[in-house]
């Protein structure tokens, strides 16, 4: 009960936290329009997107991580730690204090370099690797475009025409950090590390950048603000992901958005499974492999090794951001937008109605950082081989399809329409490929060509299901095989 | 003058000859194989052993496993002790399943005796057994889980062996190194209420194992990464020395508790879970159902465990009851020289063995006479399946030598004794 509690409290500390930091955001972004200069807002988006908002999630998540895989695992996770305050002496805050001696932690260890490492590369390797995660959510927008205080405020760093192809060109510069990593620590086993990640992350570009084609086809942009989209309103009606397959007519506006999701689902797949990938989290913790090869950085000791642990949650965050923004409908409610937005109080406060559409950005990123948690902590870790194949051999092709079919249900049907009843099938098909693989599996074994079954008297003193015990698929002996060999 | 600067015929030179040679054209490109060194303290490594490995990319050329650093001198060690006192070191053999060496050491030298044990201390031994061989299987199994990047099977299965460490504790004292049992039965009988918190254990233990089964059976990944690697065939399993689940996943049938049933093994019902293929998935199937099947062992044993002695009332073997030795001369008597000379087994020599967890646990005994062993040799049952390991693995690529060296199970202690 009171885990649920403190579950329940620390859902909603998220939620006002997040509230309160994208209203700061809008509030100062329309001050400093207003006494400055114009375009001023998005240099404090620099502090407030990436600084803020990116670095305090991305720590917070070392302590989320660990907290989240103990209730996974059945632990209580880390809350030894205490702040030594009135009132605060005995409680263990959820374990936030965890944070602050981890911190101290990394800071005070000695920085030690091999001797025989080549000092300037294994100095730049873990810059090389936390820089580029960082200035991949310049492009991303966290929020609608809003008048505050009669300036308007973008709620995005930088809209360059190249949009995406920014965040595909930067994300391929963070395989030079693990590379270095691994290649000037002259240790075999970094050296071992620095190579998987050099060709994994190299093999799952491509299919990263192919499994977008669909998406930047169906909206005829690689802006992302263009493909999240803005709301309709009495002129005119919504565009990119703001708009509707299907809606109600009415003043309040329900229907089928047309997010990512739905249009391109098998683009979404690629997407998330290359982007994992990308961040080199398990289940393609290759280069990492501790109980392989320890992993790139296991020479880094103290700060050095945390840039690198602290840039794999930057990515995670970052990868959350891109996502949403590409697939869940970026800041967009799912219906009711362009009602809340024709409300007198968000005509009149439009930084309001920008903080309410903002959170809900940031609530999509928390929603799917917890996804990659749920992944990372379920799954065990491909081979190196397997990996490879899955990308040239299973990803790779599924993009290339993906967009051809896309590409043609696009111009046969501009509205978009046909795009998503495929989408729809195609989440359709998958669901029911999981749901039977998994009954086939049960009733006669994974292992096919094991085959056998249990004899009759097997279930005898047991007490487990009999779909649980046969799905072992494993020939027991009966006790009447007591010949020997 | 020496013709300093004067062109000389010299080996063609790529880089300023203008064309390159035939030779040089279809010659290999260089490349240098990579010699690493996993262990003796590596977190793959279970115990303490050290693998030399030549490696071309990612693939084993030549691994070499190199085994000595827990050495310690056990069968020496046990000439200089008395037989009662050789239990301790038996627990360090295999110290994750120490009951079975203990127990496998007394039948040994019970056989050498020719001593019949009571029944009741039959049942206990087969208790102890298959609790210790839960044991085993679940740290062989949530350590592969765990290898493989998976943590949280090993943490349910290191659950279920903590509710059986404290089993463990209540009926013998402690939760490793147990030194359980003496020579002629069991020093010390069943707990009050024992058997109904073991119970308990077990039905919290099945939906751990059932819960272990649904994280690693059917996922994709777990199945293509120990399905088809590690795979050793029946012919060599058996030329190699193979026992135990590492044998039985090549599809050989073959348990001493059925082959050969020893104390009350052939009156409980149970099945030997046999693969096919000998790779590590099949390794891993029959350590899962193994334990299932240990689970239907104790709830037989438990069910009809009968009442009586726990000891041979031979106070040559077994130390006289405590009131005898306060109050009898005959009893001090016999208790000085159990302690002082050790049990007086008849000269002779002795192979036995039993089924531990990771296979036929073998005891070569020699006895001259007197209270010490002559010469104790133990055939551990992991020494044949890591000399395996380089038959296995050659060849293959570095990932999967992590899941064979977790499913075939060694362990570094009884390897070096």
């Amino acid at each position: 009960m009171s885990r649920v509690l403190t579950i329940l409290t620390a859902l909603v500390t998220i939620v006002v936290a997040i509230f309160g930091g994208v209203a700061t955001a809008y509030l100062v972004g329309g001050l400093v329009e207003e006494h400055w200069f114009t375009g001023a807002s998005r240099l404090t988006n620099i502090l407030f997107l990436i600084l803020v908002f990116v670095m305090i999630i991305a720590t917070l998540l070392t302590m989320a991580e660990r907290k989240w895989s103990a209730f996974i695992q059945d632990r209580m996770g880390p809350n030894k730690a205490r702040i030594g305050l009135p009132g605060l002496k005995n409680r263990s805050l959820g374990g936030l204090p965890h944070i602050l001696t981890d911190v101290l932690k990394m800071l005070t260890k000695e920085d030690f370099v091999p001797a025989a490492a080549n000092r300037f590369m294994f100095n730049l390797g873990p810059i090389l690797a936390f820089a580029p995660v960082f200035a991949l959510f310049a492009v991303v927008p966290a929020g609608p475009s809003v008048n505050v205080f009669g300036n308007r405020v973008d709620m995005v760093v930088a809209t360059p025409d190249f949009g995406m192809l920014y965040v595909l060109a930067i994300a391929s510069l963070a395989v030079y950090g693990t590379a270095l990593a691994g290649w000037a620590s002259n240790n075999k086993f970094a050296l071992l590390g620095g190579v998987r990640a050099t060709s994994q992350m190299i093999a799952y570009e491509v299919a990263l950048g192919l499994s977008l084609v669909g998406l930047f086809l169906a909206f005829s942009s690689v802006q992302l603000p263009a493909i999240v989209g803005e709301l309709g309103n009495a002129v005119g009606l919504g565009t990119g992901q703001a708009q509707y397959l299907w809606r109600t007519d009415g003043a309040f506006d329900l229907g089928l958005p047309a997010w990512g999701i739905i249009l391109q689902p098998l683009g979404f797949l690629g997407f998330f499974a290359a982007s994992f990938a990308e961040t080199k989290r398990a289940p393609f913790d290759l280069p990492e492999g501790e109980s392989e090869i320890i992993g790139y950085f296991v020479e880094y000791s103290g700060m050095k090794f945390g840039l690198f642990m602290i840039s794999e949650f930057v990515e995670v965050v970052v990868l959350a951001g891109v996502t949403t923004a590409l697939f869940f409908g970026g800041h967009h409610l799912p219906f009711g937008g362009e009602w809340l937005a024709s409300q007198p109080l968000m005509q009149e406060h439009q930084w309001l109605f920008g903080t309410i559409l903002g959170t809900v950005f940031w609530l999509k990123v928390v929603f799917l950082i917890w996804v990659q948690l749920l992944i990372r902590w379920t799954f065990p870790r491909f081979r190196y081989d397997q990996i490879q194949s899955l990308g040239w051999k299973i990803l790779l092709p599924m993009g290339l399809a993906n967009v051809f079919v896309s590409g043609a249900l696009v111009l046969w049907d501009p509205s978009l329409r046909a795009l998503a009843i495929v989408g729809i099938l195609e989440i359709g098909v998958l669901m029911v490929l999981t749901m039977t693989r998994k009954e086939s599996a049960e009733a006669g074994g994974a292992h096919g060509a094991h085959g056998g079954a249990h004899g009759g008297h097997d279930t005898h003193g047991h007490g487990l299901p009999a779909g649980a015990h046969a799905a072992h698929g494993l020939p027991a002996h009966g006790a009447a095989h007591a010949s020997t060999h | 003058m020496s013709d300093h600067g004067k062109p000389t015929d010299h080996a063609p030179n790529p880089d300023t000859d203008a064309y390159a040679h035939e030779s040089e054209l279809e010659a290999h490109l260089q490349t240098k194989r990579m010699v690493i060194n996993m262990g003796p303290s590596h977190p793959a490594t279970h115990g303490t052993v050290r693998l030399k490995v030549e490696l071309e990319g990612e693939t084993i050329i030549k691994i070499d496993p190199e085994i000595g650093f827990l050495h310690r001198g056990f069968q020496k060690s046990c000439e200089n002790v008395t037989w009662t006192q050789c239990l301790p070191y038996t627990d360090r053999l295999n110290y994750i399943s120490a009951m079975m060496n203990n127990f496998g050491f007394l039948n040994a030298v019970e056989k050498l005796i020719g001593l019949e044990i009571p029944e009741r201390a039959q049942y206990i031994r087969v208790i102890g057994s298959e609790l210790h061989r839960l044991t085993d299987h679940l740290t062989c199994v949530g350590a592969t889980g765990l290898e493989m990047g998976g943590f949280q099977p090993f943490l349910l299965g290191l659950e279920f062996r903590e509710l059986l460490h404290d089993r463990t504790a209540e009926l013998t004292g402690a939760r490793l190194t147990t030194s359980f049992g003496r020579v002629g039965g069991i020093n010390r009988d069943l707990p009050e209420g024992w058997i109904e918190k073991v119970r308990k254990t077990l039905d919290r233990g099945e939906e751990l194992i059932t819960e272990m089964d649904a994280l690693l059976t059917r996922n994709r990944i777990f199945v293509d990464r120990t399905k088809g690697t590690g795979i050793i065939n029946a012919e060599d399993a058996i030329d190699f020395g193979y026992t135990g689940p590492a044998l039985r996943a090549c599809g050989v049938d073959y348990d001493i508790r059925k082959t050969k049933p020893y104390w009350v093994y052939d009156r409980f019902d149970f099945d030997i879970p046999v693969g096919e293929h000998g790779d590590n998935y099949d390794r891993y199937l029959v350590r899962l159902e193994e334990m299932r099947q240990s689970i239907r062992i104790l709830r037989q044993a438990m069910d009809t465990i009968p009442a009586g002695p726990i000891i041979v009332d031979d106070w040559r073997i077994a130390l006289p009851p405590k009131p005898e030795v306060y109050g009898t001369i005959e009893g001090v008597m016999s208790h000085f020289k159990l302690v002082m000379e050790g049990i007086q087994v008849p000269p002779g020599e002795v192979y036995d063995s039993t089924e531990a967890s990771n296979g036929e646990l073998g005891w070569y005994i020699v006895s001259d006479g007197r209270g010490r062993p002559y010469k104790v040799h133990v055939r551990a049952p992991g020494f044949p399946v890591l000399a395996a390991v380089p038959h296995i693995i050659e060849g293959k690529m570095l990932a999967d030598l992590i899941p064979t060296f977790d499913t075939i199970n060694m362990i570094g202690g009884e390897v070096e004794q």
